[in-house]
């Protein structure tokens, strides 16, 4: 007799552990299915690793740019890549354990396997080996199996020269050259560490820019960033083939409709993620998918299949831990019956880690603009900024848009030192529908880089006070 | 000529209307305001009358159906000879006619400011058309607002000049509704052409505004009492839509905690604008969730009528509700020999009939509700926030039934500076203004304490509901003739005496037990020994 669960979630990543934990938090019987451990690519093969890979880098970066700049005279600066590496899995590790920590205390079952729908309430667990262990019924099941590299027949994966993330972060040497294809925030934030570390870098992006999801004025600010510290970067250019021919990597790109073959130890496939679909009994069951994502109600989470819900990068962009926690647990209160609210997609922060940083919340120039607002738009330069001048972070912007019309937030676009971190105060101004005033209006300490933020808010109304 | 007769719009928020009867047949003859057809929207239900004398030649619209506003609903044929029932729709409605100024002064009538809280007002019905002449302080026009319905007097003497908000339609305090000629200079354009040589001795157009009431101005940013949180962005969105405090109280949230979000306050706007609904139906946020069980849908079937409640019902639903879930209400009661009061009225009730004032207990009850209040002025304030306010001024509410269905509050302004007769006076003068749709809404604002007479039904006692925001409410039961024991020379003996209970409704957050329980003791004891010779 299988053992029954009202609710079942599959997989462990930052959508489905938190959603177990909010799920037994509301007294249901809960069990998580993962087959790695817990945490999901984001504690294993993602955010954490990379942040810990990041600050070697920007540490590094630090004592070997910037040392004189403070009077600070360092000899013989030197790197131990594998112990930087160590160093990141060892984080990993310790952050996932932490999470082992919380499904126990929560009381919820944990089964380590590969999980599969075997019907509308039942899931059958199988191990390494493709053998059933197990199964289990619920009332209701989450999908939170997650997404993974997107790849394409043009740039064959053999995970050993052409490369994904995942690969990118255990890599056993640094590799002398590395081209990266795709410049989102995977892409550059790979590109800032090894370019920082001594790898030349190439970067190459199909679309215009660099990041191409921002604003267009903080791609601008980030090409000239990386460029200057020597990366070669290809925009609006399409990689026709990559061969690996004796060990290195032929790519074959063309821009503008030339042809070019660039050569390199290690190419990133940085084009994107995509959901994992395969193999867990959604085509058995009906399950609707549309490119490879798991087609749910933006609200409910419901699939059309009554009682599975699906949650997270599965269910498609904007493909963030984040996001993916918030609708676990949105989803699971839904499922209690809660009067909860809706996750706002329109107030999603977003975030990369390179340096400058980049962070971003609500729409772009660009998008606001196409959508018909008439705008306030509001800059600050970080090179205005007291604290950054003081910090030796002169690089980088506050920009803040907001509706002439009824003043609302519409967006803000942060590229600089600790942007990631200065993006929470107007994530929380926008959820709070906060307007210029409310911005302006709340007494900033003096000095921090948070000052920039009011500032530009003061600017979208010329009222700002040091430019 | 064929004229449109449309659906009219029946307020700000209401774009639709079903047209629940016809009162005429197609080939009928109609004259000018007698009732064509019956509607109903989601606010009220009204009757509409033809607009011009003819025959009602075109039914656009059936029974039941439900149409926007501005719908061509009929079509009416004014020439007698012209009145062939048809089919095709008639022509464009022609512009109405306006008039020309060929003397005197334009005065601006404007929509009256009807009390603090009271923001705009629906023009429910012009008495007088373009071209009429109108006395000083005759009837111009009625108006509906939240608070109540009430009629409009011109402030001069002149000709009804133009109509600048027609029937049915909301505008804010202070709009211009109309222009009033002074002089009756003015012609309709259809003898424009002989009066075109006066025409050119155009009259100074001078705006005066005839007596605004001296009331506190509240712009609609005000934010009235109110423990709900509006974001920056949805007062500004407010502010700049003209989105009353009363309407965004009413928006369903669907933020945090029931938040009204930019999100719901612009659906409520583009609802407003469609025509939808004045209040958004909240979207069921635990869809199909295991602990939400649908509401019994209720439908016209056997046994079973369906009566949508009309907009004073709706009003008072509201009120009611809106207290009990305010104020913690407990009542006590207490009985009273009223003998004293009781065979003074019965001795003089004729005689002050013949001065023109009906005597009942009403106003005794009142004095000495009065006197109560003053001596426990804790029973004459209200509840703001956690402070409260005590009022030294005493406007006494007097509940008064409206047939058939109606029940307003209406009160006595300074009513401690009224003797037993201004009393009198003033209890049978709202008494009549309520049931005549004479009150303003100055008469229902600013209560401080209110008394309800259950006992003209025959009811002894009750237990009210305190009208917000006061806090306490005194009910009155019917005087009946009961065998009491009464001590004579230390003896207990039986009388029969004429008795009666007062219940009082308080708000325990204010008024505890023994507040409550003083008040009536010290009513009785003023009731029972009441000096009858101060009348």
């Amino acid at each position: 007799m299988s053992k029954n669960y009202e609710i079942a979630v599959l997989g462990g990543g930052p959508g489905g552990y938190v959603a177990a934990i909010r799920a037994a938090q509301l007294g249901f019987k809960t069990v998580v299915i993962e087959k790695d451990n817990m945490g999901g690519i984001c504690l294993n093969w993602g955010c954490i690793p990379t942040k810990s890979l990041l600050k070697n880098a920007e540490m590094y970066d630090n004592i070997l740019n910037h040392s004189k700049d403070f009077g600070i005279t360092v000899e013989g600066v030197s790197f131990d890549f594998t112990k930087i590496i160590r160093r990141s899995r060892n984080v990993s590790t310790k952050i996932t354990r932490g999470v082992d920590y919380l499904i126990k205390k929560n009381k919820i079952e944990r089964i380590k396997g590969f999980g599969k729908l075997k019907s509308k309430t039942e899931i059958e667990i199988f191990d390494d080996e493709g053998k059933s262990i197990d199964s289990i019924t619920a009332d209701n099941i989450i999908l939170a199996t997650g997404a993974r590299s997107k790849t394409v027949p043009a740039i064959p994966v053999d995970r050993e020269n052409i490369i994904t993330s995942t690969e990118a972060m255990i890599l056993k040497e640094q590799p002398k050259e590395m081209i990266i294809i795709g410049a989102g925030a995977i892409g550059v934030e790979f590109a800032y560490l090894y370019n920082v570390l001594g790898t030349k870098v190439t970067i190459i992006e199909m679309l215009d820019r660099l990041v191409p999801v921002e604003d267009k004025e903080v791609s601008d600010v980030l090409e000239k960033s990386f460029k200057k510290r020597g990366m070669e970067i290809y925009t609006g250019t399409t990689v026709d083939k990559a061969e690996v021919k004796d060990g290195k990597v032929h790519v074959t790109i063309t821009k503008d409709g030339e042809t070019k073959e660039l050569i390199a130890d290690k190419v990133l496939n940085a084009i994107g993620v995509t959901g994992n679909i395969e193999g867990i009994g959604l085509e058995e069951l009906g399950i609707e998918t549309f490119k490879n994502h798991i087609v749910a109600d933006r609200r409910t989470y419901r699939t059309n299949v009554k009682n599975i819900f699906a949650i997270g990068d599965v269910i498609g962009p904007p493909w963030l831990a984040h996001v993916a926690s918030a609708e676990g647990i949105t989803c699971v209160e839904k499922i209690k019956g809660l009067e909860t609210v809706n996750v706002d997609y329109s107030s999603i922060p977003g975030c990369t880690y390179c340096q400058p940083q980049i962070a971003s919340i609500g729409m772009t120039e660009e998008k606001a603009i196409e959508e018909g607002y008439e705008l306030k738009v509001g800059k600050f330069p970080f090179s205005a900024s007291g604290k950054a001048a003081a910090s030796g972070e002169r690089e980088g912007f506050v920009k803040l848009l907001f509706d002439a019309k009824y003043g609302e937030l519409l967006g803000a676009h942060i590229i600089g030192s600790e942007a990631t971190e200065l993006i929470a105060e107007v994530g929380l101004a926008k959820s709070m529908e906060a307007t210029f005033e409310s911005i302006i209006k709340t007494v900033h300490a003096h000095p921090t880089l948070s000052e920039s933020i009011m500032e530009a808010a003061a600017d979208a109304y010329d009222e700002a006070i040091h430019i | 000529m064929k004229v449109d007769v449309i659906m009219p719009k029946m307020g700000e928020s209401i774009n639709e209307g079903t047209l629940i009867k016809w009162h005429k047949k197609k080939g009928d003859s109609v004259e000018k305001d007698e009732i064509l057809f019956e509607i109903s929207t989601d606010k009220v239900d009204t009757e509409i009358p033809s607009p011009e004398d003819g025959v009602l030649v075109d039914i656009k619209v059936f029974e039941n159906e439900t149409v926007e506003v501005d719908s061509v609903v009929a079509v009416i044929e004014t020439e007698a000879d012209g009145a062939v029932v048809e089919e095709a729709s008639a022509e464009p409605p022609e512009e109405e006619p306006s008039t020309t100024q060929v003397g005197g002064e334009l005065i601006d009538i404007p929509m009256p400011k009807m009390g603090e809280s009271v923001m705009e007002g629906t023009i429910i019905k012009w008495h007088k058309q373009v071209g009429d002449k109108v006395e000083r302080d005759e009837i111009l026009y009625e108006i509906s607002t939240d608070k109540v319905d009430t009629e409009v007097p011109s402030p001069v003497e002149g000709t009804l000049a133009e109509i600048i908000v027609k029937e049915n339609e909301t505008v804010e305090v202070d709009t211009i509704v109309a222009k009033v000629s002074t002089s009756g200079g003015l012609v309709k354009p259809k003898e424009k052409v002989d009066t075109k040589a006066e025409e050119k001795t155009e009259p100074e157009v001078k705006e005066t505004k005839p007596e605004p009431a001296p009331q506190q101005t509240q712009s609609k940013s005000a934010k009235p009492n109110s423990n709900k949180f509006y974001s920056p962005l949805v007062m500004n969105i407010a502010n700049k839509e003209n989105v009353s405090f009363d309407e965004l109280e009413n928006i369903n949230g669907t933020g945090v905690q029931g938040r009204v979000t930019k999100k719901d306050i612009l659906n409520y706007i583009s609802d407003r604008k469609e025509g939808k609904t004045a209040q958004p139906v909240k979207e069921s946020t635990q869809q199909e969730s295991r602990e939400s069980k649908p509401a019994p849908k209720l439908e016209a079937g056997e046994g079973t009528k369906i009566i949508p409640m009309d907009n004073i019902r709706k009003r008072i639903m509201h009120h009611m509700k809106n207290s009990r879930d305010t104020s913690v209400h407990v009542s006590a009661m207490i009985e009273v020999d009223m003998s004293r009061i009781y065979n003074f009225v019965k001795a003089n009730k004729s005689k002050f009939a013949g001065e023109g004032v009906k005597l009942t207990y009403m106003p005794f009850i009142s004095y000495a509700c009065i006197r109560a209040l003053k001596e426990f002025p804790l029973m004459n304030a209200s509840i703001d926030g956690e402070n409260i306010v005590v009022k030294n001024y005493i406007n006494l509410g007097i509940a008064v039934a409206v047939e058939p269905n109606g029940l307003i509050v209406p009160n006595i302004k300074n009513a401690d500076e009224k003797n037993i007769r201004g009393l009198a006076k003033s209890i049978a003068e709202l008494g009549q203004k309520s049931k005549n749709k004479g009150l303003v809404p100055d008469d229902i604002v600013d209560g401080t304490f209110s008394i309800t007479n259950y006992g003209v039904f025959g009811t002894e006692f009750g237990t009210p509901i305190i009208n917000q925001p006061e806090v306490a409410i005194l009910g009155i039961g019917t005087i009946i003739k009961k065998p009491v024991v009464v001590e004579i020379d230390g003896a207990d003996s039986i009388a029969i005496k004429p008795m009666m209970y007062l219940s009082l409704s308080h708000d325990h957050r204010l008024v505890d037990g023994m507040l409550g329980g003083q008040y009536l003791k010290y009513m009785k004891e003023t009731l029972e020994n009441f000096d009858t010779s101060i009348v």
